[in-house]
């Protein structure tokens, strides 16, 4: 399948201090694609990359088939783009801002504007300094999306929106998806993606440390198991049981991971008095942390 | 939303009324920018008219007073011979409020031509649509260059308006349009060097204005100073030697002194231009 954006061992250095370390990850034509990681892994880093705002110190950044800096102007043409903190001049009015970044684009219908807006609730007569920080973001969005680019490219999308406005947020991106649009859309919170990402990727200190679709993370979602017996723990016979990691006793109690079915287990625990069981699943936010803090199977992390 | 179904935009009062969007200067950048810059500009245009005008008006005072008596420190600056017209505008007219303010000018736009939306982040989003930096610079620039070429055009018409009545008719209308062409070439100068400096080094939009001004400041102390601690040289080193010490006012326009201002200025943006298309943008 072809390839809407595809970087190959990029690395971003800002002085000493490292931005990316050798990311190497593709994103397909008509997928929407989640891009996670906490403050400060490189999200925003990759996606100046993409634009050509920043040049990286090695490696490759191929957008819709071209290279970023070398095509930058005919990429820029196919690519919708907000940025993580929004800022226009606060001279203009929404609606005079939004036609001039169109006629930028070659012009955009003024009924296509009307639309979006119209969607958004956001008022085009009034002046940008006067919007809050939501109705800003509503401009970002529709100049994001008024010319129906091949790519969408999203920084933060729904950082300061409501619920109602993330919802249709949300409709536009699965109607982009629909037109065969591509959506590669950065957060740091887990849930904001799940809903509409085909694939997930979460950067961590620059790297890539997972690439996978949310059903497969959610596989890889464990439970964390507390067992008490009548008697001691038999730590040994549970250690060697398939999927089992992380065990502790504690006296008669035993608590461990549980990565694989817990039918061994139950098996296992069948053959002993059992006086308490507790399981805990961790749930896909769980996962997440997991990944951000360094705890994640990077060696599973789809390269 | 929830509960009601906003009509449609079109009949609403109070929303998008049918007509355009505001987009009649949308044609280009350099149109957008002039337009956003209409109020600002408007007060550096009348400030620059007004000041001329009313100090020119003070000729008739000034010479009947034939004030001998100027600070021997003040000799460098111009102001040594107000018994003539033209001695008399050198000095307080364009010798120090015109060419001060259009250097402000010059450094306060071009702050604005890459610094104020590189500090904002205004930039990053204009950039990342189809238009190069280069591009941006230029429209930029231009409209500053139109700015500075109304701000001179405000002094020139206001030199026009008070030459009869206040007895400077003297100085040849042509003595008027050199000397005000060289008021624009110098906000084009310091409009330059703001433009190059916020472009090439990506600061703040204070620290582009800081600088450009300071420089600007220095340049016009060391202009006025040289002859008195026996430099003249140093007075070539300035800008405003190119911009009045042939006294355009009487000998008219200067070829060499325009080509000075023109191709400083022209350095200024090209090298602008080209580390601001090397660099990383800031954030």
């Amino acid at each position: 399948m072809a390839a809407a954006i595809e970087l190959i061992d990029l690395t971003k250095m800002y002085g000493a201090r490292r931005g990316l370390a050798g990311l190497s990850m593709t994103v397909r034509v008509g997928e929407v694609f989640g891009f996670l990681g906490p403050n400060g892994a490189g999200k925003t880093t990759t996606i100046r990359l993409l634009l050509d705002l920043i040049r990286p110190t090695s490696g490759t950044v191929r957008v819709l088939g071209r290279a970023a800096r070398r095509d930058a102007i005919e990429v820029h043409r196919r690519v919708g783009y907000l940025p993580g903190d929004f800022a226009v001049d606060g001279r203009q009015r929404a609606g005079e801002c939004l036609a001039f970044l169109a006629a930028l684009r070659g012009g955009v219908p003024a009924d296509r504007i009307r639309e979006l807006a119209d969607r958004f609730d956001l008022d085009l007569r009034a002046r940008i300094k006067s919007l809050s920080k939501g109705n800003r973001q509503k401009v970002g969005l529709v100049q994001a999306f008024m010319h129906d680019p091949e790519l969408l490219i999203l920084d933060e999308p729904t950082s300061g929106l409501d619920p109602l406005v993330q919802q249709t947020f949300l409709d536009l991106v699965g109607e982009a998806k629909r037109a065969g649009r591509t959506v590669f859309m950065s957060s740091h919170i887990m849930s904001e993606v799940e809903a509409v990402a085909d694939r997930v990727a979460i950067v961590r200190d620059g790297r890539l440390v997972a690439l996978d679709t949310v059903a497969d993370l959610r596989d890889r979602s464990f439970l964390r198991v507390a067992i008490g017996f009548a008697g001691p723990a038999p730590a040994a016979e549970f250690a060697a049981l398939p999927g089992v990691t992380d065990l502790a006793v504690d006296g008669s109690t035993m608590s461990f991971r549980l990565d694989s079915s817990p039918d061994s287990v139950v098996k296992a625990a069948a053959r002993h008095t059992v006086t308490s069981l507790r399981t805990e699943t961790q749930d896909l936010e769980d996962l997440f942390h997991t990944f951000y803090t360094g705890g994640g199977d990077t060696a599973a992390a789809d390269r | 939303m929830t509960t009601s179904t906003p009509s449609p935009a079109t009949t609403a009062p109070g929303r998008v009324a049918g007509g355009s969007l505001g987009g009649a200067f949308n044609g280009s950048v350099f149109t957008r920018t002039l337009w956003d810059n209409r109020r600002s500009l408007l007060v550096w245009a009348v400030a620059a008219g007004l000041l001329a005008l009313v100090y020119a008006s003070f000729y008739p005072q000034v010479s009947a007073d034939s004030m001998a008596n100027v600070p021997e420190a003040m000799r460098g600056f111009g102001f040594e011979d107000t018994s003539t017209a033209a001695g008399y505008l050198r000095g307080a007219v364009f010798g120090l409020l015109v060419p001060l303010l259009v250097t402000f000018y010059g450094a306060a736009t071009g702050a604005r031509t890459i610094s104020t939306d590189e500090e904002s982040g205004y930039l990053d989003l204009l950039l990342a649509h189809p238009i190069s930096r280069t591009r941006l610079l230029l429209h930029r620039y231009a409209a500053l260059a139109a700015g500075a070429i109304l701000i001179a055009a405000a002094v020139f018409a206001a030199m026009l308006a008070v030459r009869n009545s206040a007895d400077l008719d003297s100085i040849a209308v042509s003595g008027f349009a050199a000397q005000t062409l060289n008021v624009a070439l110098l906000g084009l100068l310091f409009g330059a060097v703001a433009t190059g400096i916020g472009a090439a080094f990506g600061r703040s939009r204070g620290a582009v204005f800081g600088s450009t001004a300071g420089l600007g400041v220095l340049a016009y102390a060391l202009h006025g100073l040289a002859p008195q601690i026996g430099a003249e040289w140093l007075r070539y080193l300035t800008p405003y030697h190119y911009y009045i010490d042939h006294q355009p006012l009487i000998n008219g326009v200067n070829g060499g002194d325009i080509a000075v201002l023109a191709s400083c200025a022209t350095v200024a943006v090209a090298a602008g231009v080209w580390r601001l298309n090397q660099r990383d943008l800031r954030r």
